[in-house]
């Protein structure tokens, strides 16, 4: 029997059956956001708090990374009790409390789930290794060689060198597909599927809307396969939604699965596995375009990408907590990555570049508006980093990813008010320099300033929302002869928006095939102003550097 | 008013570029390096040598902005369209070879017949409006391309600042006796350099030699039009560009041509090197020796098939030229000279010869002539013909059982005649035969 404590129950939102489609996701560690007990570490009750700020920012669902029990060797992905919170970051029930409080606000909250391990510390392991005849030893993957299973690649190249482990007390090897510390769970085992989904079960009947699932391509493990993406990994998948769908419908599985286009198709099954997918080869290729100047690396991946159900949905960012993957490029595309992004190797972690957008960018306001201009109008779900839509630094001196973990910048006052503990015991140094250090970026300071990135990115999710077409529209790119513009007709029912990005720092001419929208007036959506009308020569359209425009077409 | 009319006149006759060719040129926007693909009627060769280039772009500047641009002297056989047809993604199935960007392939008709000068010009133009650093043209031709050859002629632009890089390839024996006997060995002579391909198919420049290049009086004249390469070559030494050669690789061997093929190449080469003497005077008058260019690359030896050439029928134009022409050649030629042409056009093949002495004696007249206008240049140049193949007799006599090295030495002998001979060029220069 499980105890579902005090605290505030939490009201369930609507359960509408899309509505992640339309939803605007802020994601947020705990710890890194607001500091409510003065301990030097953000919490539920600080999180609370700031509840406003992401829903005047018009986020309409908040994505917590782990928050659960764990020595925190990987941020809280090494999960050693599933069904509480971890004591730094509070109490059970204040995590009820905040999720009633983000549900008053409208605002949905998806918790991340990792279904794939453990933390070496996890009761079931401990009991697990302590023997080999132990009930629990079945729960994970055992062995008495590290030889099987030669086909898995090693993700954590910087660090593991092998997926077994060697475990001196059982004396026989655990398999791993990330860190050492973190043993694969057993999903051959019908016990361990059953006590993941009580687990599930238990943060649902709290009331959370929706899970992001982390590491799914891994689960089960076959001799002479890549241990990823397999048909026996879907069905422990389906089981799950099967399960989710009839007891808890309206909830929302997002998958963590860092896989081609073509590959991450099958997770999205026949509408019965996952609602939605990272769609992890685009993020990079914005960023390529952008420095190309070439619409090419975007268009080409998005037309490798495959239709997928109607109820499903792709999800977009631009960063996240991890580093700036880039496993799914080439490796002509990946050199390139590094010369022109992380010049410097600090900056790189296993196949990746740990920075945050702003710098990413050369804090160039343009380019971080393009980048946010496609991001919220390409096909999907876009997720904003906490802190990016203030143009937060990062600081590569901090190991593994802490860099861009650092704590949320709210004023230039102490600590940037994230905290009113000594700056010494935070749980990670504040950012202090001069250009992205809070005294010089903050919420505060942005707020009071109508033409900040704040207020701007406040403005274009405010559009964004204005219409269901971006997040459940369809797209047909343009093909202008101008390869640095890109161009694309987002269009559901009667309503079709045009959106049109010059990739380039210089000016730009476009020459845009109109035709069959002839009639048409524009009209530009974010000041309003009317365009000429669409006649029979191509339309032109001269842009800025790095300027973008979402227009509207109506028939006048 | 009249002024204004007399300007618009000007501006409308210096579109060089059409609109719609502009209107590619803008959506190409700026780039790194241009490649440049003078055409005419080159559906036969033009594929493997655009597949070439693209895969020497992706292979070799995969992060450049790059752009192809075909300047067609009205194809009629779809050799535009073949260039603009191109797909990198046949280049990506073949070999394999990514493609980071967009590749432009774009393509302009110039005029309705082919002019090598205004291709090079519509091309020059485009480098220069494009803002490339590097440019390089190739032939359609250039069968025996390979895509390192876009790498060889661009990385010293590119790279290491050179502003003309010239080609050296590894010909059959016999081919390129024009270059061999009288436009390397004079270039030479004249303006100082060892440059051995003047008159160059496939060659690169830097963007401010080519927007220089472009800033000169010679694309109003008739050289402007069908010889302005030579320019190129003469406009990078007298300016005191970096100038280098990379050797490239075999040479497709040239087509069979007809006599009249001879002439205008003649008139197109030889008469722009005349004309260029004319120009540069004071640029190459005091110049004695020659100094060694900058070169790379590893030579490569071909291995030389049998060449059938009608050694008799060429002693006999040869012979019939010197008669028939004999009234002209007294204009241009001093006596002396034309007498010792006489007195060989009398030998038959076997004891034919035809010294490098003999050789250069009878350029160097022709050149003076031409300078002076003796009787009309075309004719001048025309005259020549006969004598050129009098000497392209005696080259492949002197060198039938040579090697590759032979061939090189006697060619190098050669050069040493018009050097040694280059103040007997100014005294008749000065004074008149």
């Amino acid at each position: 029997m499980r105890a579902l404590g005090a605290g505030r129950t939490s009201l369930t939102l609507k359960r509408e059956g899309s509505w992640y489609k339309e939803a605007i996701i802020y994601q947020v560690h705990v710890r890194t956001f607001f500091d409510g007990n003065g301990d030097g570490i953000g919490d539920f009750q600080g999180l609370a708090q700031k509840l406003d700020y992401v829903q005047e920012l018009g986020s309409t669902a908040i994505w917590l990374m782990p928050f659960f029990p764990s020595p925190l060797r990987d941020d809280g992905y090494d999960i050693s009790d599933y069904e509480s919170v971890h004591l730094n970051y509070g109490t059970l029930d204040d995590f009820k409390t905040f999720l009633a409080n983000a549900h008053d606000r409208g605002i949905r909250v998806i918790i991340e789930m990792v279904l794939n391990h453990t933390s070496d510390q996890h009761p079931w392991f401990v009991e697990s290794r302590s023997s080999q005849q132990n009930p629990k030893r079945d729960w994970y993957v055992w062995s008495d060689t590290d030889t099987k299973y030669r086909g898995a690649r090693i993700i954590f190249m910087d660090t593991e060198m092998s997926n077994w482990s060697w475990d001196p007390i059982s004396r026989s090897y655990y398999w791993h597909r990330f860190f050492s510390h973190q043993p694969d769970l057993n999903y051959d085992n019908p016990a361990v599927r059953e006590e993941m989904w009580n687990v599930m079960k238990f943060w649902l009947e709290l009331g959370i809307d929706g899970f992001r699932l982390d590491a799914v391509p891994y689960l089960i493990e076959r001799e002479g396969t890549s241990c990823e993406n397999l048909p026996e990994t879907h069905e422990v998948l389906r089981e799950l939604r099967k399960k989710v769908d009839a007891e808890f419908p309206g909830t929302m599985l997002l998958a963590e699965a860092n896989q081609w286009p073509a590959d991450l198709r099958p997770y999205f099954g026949n509408g019965d596995e996952f609602h939605m997918a990272f769609h992890f080869p685009l993020m990079p290729r914005m960023f390529m375009g952008l420095r190309l100047e070439d619409r090419k690396p975007i268009t080409e991946i998005l037309q490798q990408t495959p239709e997928i159900p109607p109820s499903c949905q792709w999800c977009l960012f631009l960063r996240n907590h991890d580093e700036l993957t880039l496993e799914m490029v080439t490796d002509v595309e990946r050199d390139y990555m590094y010369d022109i992004y992380a010049r410097d190797k600090t900056m790189r972690l296993n196949l990746g570049i740990r920075r945050r957008l702003a710098p990413l960018l050369d804090n160039d306001r343009r380019r971080i508006e393009l980048m946010n201009g496609m991001l919220m109008s390409l096909p999907g779900t876009p997720i904003i980093y906490y802190g990016d839509e203030i143009g937060m630094g990062d600081n590569i001196y901090l190991g593994d990813r802490n860099g861009v973990r650092t704590p949320m910048q709210w004023n230039g006052g102490w600590n940037g008010g994230f905290s009113t503990a000594d700056p010494e015991s935070l749980y990670s140094p504040s950012i202090l320099n001069p250009v992205y250090g809070y005294p010089t970026v903050n919420v505060l300071s942005q707020k009071r300033t109508p033409h900040s990135l704040l207020s701007w990115m406040k403005h274009i999710i405010e559009i964004r929302r204005s219409t269901p077409v971006f997040g459940a529209g369809s797209i047909e790119f343009l093909h202008p002869a101008n390869h640095r513009v890109l161009a694309y007709i987002r269009q559901l029912g009667k309503e079709t928006i045009l959106v049109v990005n010059n990739l380039s720092n210089a000016a730009q001419a476009v020459e845009l095939n109109l035709s069959r929208f002839k009639g048409n007036i524009l009209v530009e959506m974010f000041g309003k102003n009317i365009f000429p009308r669409i006649g029979d020569l191509p339309y032109l359209l001269t842009m800025g550097p790095y300027q973008f425009y979402w227009f509207r077409l109506r028939r006048i | 008013m009249q002024f204004k009319f007399c300007l618009e006149a000007e501006l409308a006759e210096e579109a060089l570029l059409t609109d719609e060719f502009l209107r590619q040129l803008m959506n190409v926007g700026e780039v790194d390096i241009l490649i440049g693909l003078p055409t005419h009627n080159n559906s036969k060769t033009i594929a493997p040598v655009i597949r070439a280039i693209q895969a020497g772009i992706l292979k070799c500047f995969p992060r450049e902005r790059a752009v192809i641009i075909n300047a067609d002297g009205g194809s009629q056989d779809g050799t535009p369209e073949i260039v603009t047809g191109a797909s990198i993604d046949d280049v990506w199935s073949a070999s394999k070879v990514y493609a980071l960007r967009t590749l432009h392939s774009i393509s302009t008709r110039y005029a309705r017949t082919p002019e090598p000068g205004t291709a090079l010009r519509t091309i020059l133009a485009a480098a220069d409006l494009l803002r490339a650093k590097a440019c390089v043209l190739i032939s359609p031709e250039a069968t025996t391309i390979q895509p390192e050859w876009v790498q060889r002629l661009l990385r010293p632009v590119y790279n290491d600042g050179f502003d003309l890089v010239a080609p050296l390839y590894c010909r059959e024996k016999f081919e390129g006796l024009l270059m061999r006997n009288l436009l390397y060995p004079m270039t030479r002579a004249i303006y100082g350099y060892r440059i051995h391909e003047p008159y160059a198919s496939e060659f690169a420049v830097s963007s401010r030699l080519a927007t220089d290049f472009l800033n000169q009086e010679l694309w109003n004249d008739e050289w402007g039009r069908i010889g302005a390469e030579i320019f190129l070559t003469t406009t990078a030494i007298t300016g005191q560009y970096r100038v280098c050669q990379v050797f490239l690789g075999p040479k497709a061997p040239a087509t069979h041509r007809s006599a009249s093929d001879i002439v205008a190449a003649m008139r197109r080469t030889v008469g722009a090197l005349f004309f260029t003497l004319d120009q540069n005077f004071s640029d190459w008058n005091t110049i004695t020796g020659s100094q060694p260019v900058s070169t790379s690359g590893d030579p490569c030896n071909v291995k030389s098939e049998m060449v059938r050439v009608n050694r008799k029928h060429l002693r006999d134009m040869f012979a019939a030229g010197v008669a028939q022409l004999e009234p002209v050649f007294r204009s241009i030629l001093l006596p002396s000279t034309l007498s010792e042409l006489q007195r060989i056009a009398r030998f038959e093949v076997r004891e034919f010869k035809y010294s490098a002495d003999l050789w250069a004696r009878t350029t160097f007249e022709f050149a003076a002539a031409y300078h002076k206008s003796v009787i009309n240049r075309d004719h001048i140049i025309q005259a020549l013909v006969p004598l050129y193949r009098g000497r392209s007799l005696a080259f492949l006599l002197e060198n039938g059982d040579g090697s590759n090295d032979d061939i090189e030495n006697n060619v190098e002998s050669v050069c040493c005649e018009f050097e040694r001979l280059k103040p007997y060029l100014l005294e008749i220069w000065a004074n008149g035969k």
